[in-house]
């Protein structure tokens, strides 16, 4: 992304960047546009404590990419029509992944690696690679249109209902979640 | 109806098909560029420097017809921000057209849509 200059980057995936040697894990829940005038206060993230994401569901499909994210977004879109997931809701799905895969073809070293589970509750794309994110709030700010950049994160930080990010110098996990819509009751 | 008076070009990179041609309204020259596939970061420096070309002609009115756009992520927003920005400045104007799901859904999401005006046709981009 040449020419972009965000003040607060969403970009901030920097391998190799290893000043600052800290680990973080932020959670954040309900971020849709619905959800958002029930903020009332700065988004929680807690830099320095360093817990690893429960694991993957052991059923879980994995995938490697490099640069095909067109296959990645018809993957994730398959198996989210596949889970329940309403079309409107896949497609928000499919933006997110795609915009976490982007930053890794941008500032990771190697292949990343996708994982997809579902069960009757929720879809969870979950999105590795190497590259490092410095900010616990990546992506919890809306960036200014002039800003010209910065608006990945923020965007899967939008039509996610829950966003799970672990980062440490070995690399960032990144989990989306989607919850599937209840069956009706009887 | 907008007479067409040339095809520039027909561009295919990877995804992404950009074609370009210069057409008239009512006595109004305007470009038009169609892009069609799917614009993310893998093809966004594609894309702006296809774009940039015709920001170059100084047009009056570029309008991008994204009927055919399946996809667009926050990359390929960034060069049409870009190309809304550099046009303004030169006394141009940018519009879309007929934006699918995906696409119609980044754009509102970032509020991008109040910044660069979307229309349904190119008729009616085009007509103003």
């Amino acid at each position: 992304m040449t020419g972009d200059t965000s003040p607060i980057a969403a970009d901030l995936f920097c391998p190799g960047v290893s000043l600052l040697l800290m680990s973080w894990d932020a959670k954040t829940t309900q971020r849709g546009p619905a959800a958002q005038e029930a903020l009332t206060g700065p988004p929680s993230a807690q830099p320095g404590i360093s817990a690893p994401l429960p694991p993957p569901a052991p059923d879980a499909m994995s995938y490697t990419y490099t640069t095909d994210l067109a296959a990645i977004r018809a993957v994730v879109y398959r198996y989210a029509i596949q889970a329940g997931l309403a079309e409107q809701r896949a497609i928000d799905l499919v933006l997110a992944v795609s915009e976490v895969a982007a930053n890794t073809i941008r500032h990771a070293k190697s292949a990343g690696s996708l994982k997809i589970w579902y069960d009757s509750e929720e879809i969870v794309c979950q999105i590795e690679d190497d590259g490092l994110i410095s900010d616990p709030l990546a992506g919890q700010r809306q960036p200014s249109l002039d800003a010209m950049g910065g608006h990945g994160l923020w965007i899967v930080h939008q039509v996610c209902d829950q966003v799970d990010m672990h980062s440490d110098e070995t690399g960032t996990t990144i989990r989306l979640h989607m919850k599937l819509p209840g069956r009706p009751a009887r | 109806m907008p007479l067409e008076t040339a095809l520039w070009y027909n561009k295919c990179v990877d995804l992404l098909t950009v074609s370009v041609t210069a057409r008239e309204s009512a006595g109004e020259p305007y470009t038009l560029v169609e892009i069609a596939g799917e614009a993310d970061v893998t093809n966004t420096d594609d894309l702006r420097r296809l774009l940039d070309e015709e920001v170059a002609q100084q047009p009056r009115m570029l309008i991008i017809d994204m009927s055919g756009l399946r996809f667009m992520d926050s990359s390929a927003l960034h060069a049409l921000l870009r190309v809304n920005r550099s046009l303004d400045r030169q006394g141009g104007v940018l519009a879309l057209v007929s934006p699918q799901t995906a696409v119609a859904k980044i754009l509102r999401l970032t509020t991008a849509d109040r910044l660069i005006p979307v229309f349904d046709s190119v008729a009616e981009a085009a007509s103003g």
